[in-house]
């Protein structure tokens, strides 16, 4: 069987921990190299499990390899991208796709010039209740899709992501972008116009930790995001995705970490949900190494991951202009 | 305390159940143009039964009038009793515009007579529960909050509550209970945001809106007339701190299911209920009742029930208008 050869650049965004072992369970699939400036903190992934460890992304991608995986700090997502294509490596990248417009336009564009496949890491398209939500809107069990109000809440990450220069944004780019491509996905329609708060409310921190998020689709359904990172210390999981959908004929509701056992742990102490449904990280690399194997498109396109970091984007202007924020129609 | 009820539909006999059953309180009198629901009001009080409130006007000792109208008939009725001198306890909201309600509060005032308006959510036992906690440092300082409200589409009198000219829509009607204790909670509001869809066959409406606070604090509230689920609330209020929840579909304390179930409960307007000894409505009444009789301040002003409506109103122009709108100047 030909392996599909994949290499990692940065473990900045611990994400790629958990896709590495997806990786990892595949026996299609062989981990060529780890890159990432600080040795240290992938040593447990890299050199500990016999993965060669490369201190200079470039000497990876001189590798004979199919694709990467791209969880750097968010800044370095176009820069890295950009070089992984122009070596002709299919590329996954995690979220928020990019910082700018233009930038992540250019991520697209070089990819599609070099013949290489754009992946955004959007897993919560692999919870299974959201693939099952998706199967039942589009059977037309709750009719038309007229509103949604979702959540996306967490926990302050710290560490760069509070570091604006590398992060580009508190929660409110974090946080936006997952509940918002799914978003994109029920609805088939393009978010159009957008209406944000952006504070920094729970943390003693200069970046935004709390918001909300309105958006007015092309279609005319109307939404609503709280993307904060507003769970505390002793709230029993790091944070949520859910979303409600008022269609014409029924109401859909995914509570995507329901499936939970209640823990009361005197040895934790606190009250804790030990989640025990599908894991969706799992899902995602499994779709985006299939699809690098068999030939076939990417199921989450660069497109979509630049269709809804933009309106996190538009989110911050919003905010600071206390306006809507018109998006323009794309190609 | 001689009292009246004047409307006998959902909430009339909501509170003629309550103040039937109230130590020191007389029902005299209960008015309804349909004499029907007058009777039963009646029989459940053991008032006089009228079908106009002008009969009921003549009553020498009456005290006290709870009106519950449909919302636009609150005002003339309120500046009615008002003149005659009897306090007033009227269903919320207080009126469809700040306009009309701040009148209604004039009018009391000028004739010294006290009118309050009856928002039930503070007397809720889970609200009151998380006010209490929000505000003695269990969560820190409330930064956040969700507010959900869903029931199904309401059945008024010759169906009021579809006309918005009477009822003012799902955001007046229902959400201003969350508006109200969105505004106890966090103080005054800087600028409101909503949307707003709405539908015929089947009727429904339903509402997204966020109001954001002068002290930077965020509450969203979602309302849905014709939710086709129970009858449901629920809330978050997060803090730096902690956070405190509630979902109404979480808390039965009690849960009969029984073999051949009847079909489905058919209230006219869904109301939420919890075994308790006492609804909340009946403890708001005798809080407003005990404020009549010791001359007290109520746990809900009718400055705060003419500040809700002028947030429900604001809330309504920005779905109009598709922008945010601003709360200009000070409370009245
Ligand atoms: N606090 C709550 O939880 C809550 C719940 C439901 C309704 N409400 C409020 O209570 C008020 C009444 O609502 P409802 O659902 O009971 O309405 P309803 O239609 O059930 O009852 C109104 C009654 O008033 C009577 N009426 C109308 N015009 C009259 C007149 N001129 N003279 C005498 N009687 C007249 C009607 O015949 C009817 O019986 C509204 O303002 C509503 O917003 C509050």
């Amino acid at each position: 069987m030909k392996k599909v050869k994949v290499g990692f650049i940065s473990f900045a965004h611990m994400h790629a921990a958990s896709y590495l072992l997806g990786m990892l369970k595949r026996d299609d699939v062989e981990v060529v190299g780890i890159a990432d400036e600080d040795a240290e903190r992938v040593r447990p992934y890299s050199v500990d499990r016999g993965i060669r460890y490369y201190a200079d992304y470039n000497e990876l991608l001189a590798e004979e390899l199919d694709a990467v995986v791209i969880c750097s700090e968010n800044s370095r997502h176009a820069e890295i991208t950009k070089h992984a294509a122009a070596a002709g490596k299919h590329v996954l990248c995690e979220k928020p796709l990019g910082l700018s417009e233009s930038e992540m336009l250019e991520m697209i564009q070089v990819c599609k010039d070099n013949g290489v496949q754009l992946m955004t890491a959007f897993p919560c398209r692999y919870i299974t209740s959201v693939r099952q939500a998706k199967e039942a809107i589009d059977a037309g069990q709750i009719g038309d899709i007229l509103a949604m109000k979702g959540t996306n809440r967490g926990s302050m990450p710290g560490g760069w992501f509070i570091e604006r220069e590398k992060s580009g944004g508190g929660a409110v780019l974090d946080h936006t972008v997952h509940v918002m491509d799914l978003m994109h996905w029920f609805t088939g329609s393009k978010a159009e116009e957008v209406y944000a708060h952006a504070e920094t409310l729970f943390n003693d921190t200069e970046i935004d930790d709390a918001g909300m998020v309105h958006v007015k689709f092309a279609n005319g359904v109307v939404a609503v995001l709280d993307p904060s990172w507003s769970r505390n210390r002793t709230f029993p999981t790091w944070g949520d995705v859910t979303l409600e959908i008022i269609g014409t004929k029924g109401v859909l509701n995914i509570d995507s970490f329901a499936q939970k056992n209640d823990v009361y742990s005197d040895v934790t102490g606190k009250a804790a949900w030990s989640f025990w449904g599908d894991d969706m990280d799992e899902g995602l690399v499994n779709s985006f190494v299939e699809s690098i194997r068999d030939g076939k498109p990417v199921e989450i396109t660069g497109e979509d991951g630049y269709y809804s970091a933009r309106v996190a984007i538009a989110a911050y202007e919003s905010a600071s202009t206390k306006r809507t924020v018109q998006l323009k129609a794309q190609g | 305390m001689n009292i009246a009820i004047l409307g006998c539909g959902t909430m009339g006999m909501a509170y003629a159940h309550n103040l039937a059953k109230m130590p020191g309180v007389t029902v005299t009198g209960v008015v309804d143009l349909n004499a029907e629901r007058a009777e039963q009001a009646a029989a459940l009080t053991g008032a006089k039964a009228y079908t106009d409130v002008d009969s009921l006007l003549e009553q020498k000792d009456l005290e006290t009038v709870a009106v519950c109208l449909p919302t636009y008939l609150h005002k003339p009725f309120v500046l009615k009793l008002a003149e005659k001198g009897l306090h007033v306890i009227c269903e919320k909201p207080a009126a469809l515009t700040l306009e009309d309600a701040q009148e209604m509060k004039a009018a009391c005032e000028k004739h010294g007579v006290r009118l309050f308006i009856g928002h039930v959510v503070r007397f809720f036992p889970n609200y009151q529960d998380a006010y209490r906690k929000a505000h003695s440092g269990h969560i820190g300082t409330p930064k956040m909050a969700h507010f959900k409200r869903y029931g199904s589409y309401p059945q008024g009198m010759d169906l009021w509550y579809n006309d918005p000219g009477k009822s003012g829509g799902v955001i007046m009607d229902l959400m201003i209970h969350d508006i109200d204790f969105a505004c106890w909670l966090f103080g005054e509001v800087e600028s409101v945001y909503a949307s707003i869809v709405k539908r015929a066959e089947p009727e429904m409406e339903y509402a997204q809106l966020t109001l954001h606070f002068k002290n930077s604090s965020i509450a969203s509230l979602t309302g849905y007339w014709g939710y086709p689920g129970p009858f449901t609330t629920q809330f978050e209020i997060s803090g730096d701190q902690g956070i405190i929840r509630f979902d109404s579909n979480q808390v039965q304390s009690l849960d009969i299911k029984r073999v051949s179930a009847e079909a489905g409960d058919g209230a006219a307007v869904q109301v939420p209920a919890s075994p308790s000894l006492h609804d909340p409505y009946y403890k708001e009444v005798l809080h407003f009742i005990e404020c009549i009789r010791d001359g007290s301040e109520p746990l809900v002003s009718i400055k705060d029930a003419c500040y809700a409506v002028q947030i429900a109103q604001a809330a309504e122009q920005s779905a109009q208008t598709g922008q945010p709108v601003t709360i200009g100047g000070t409370v009245l």
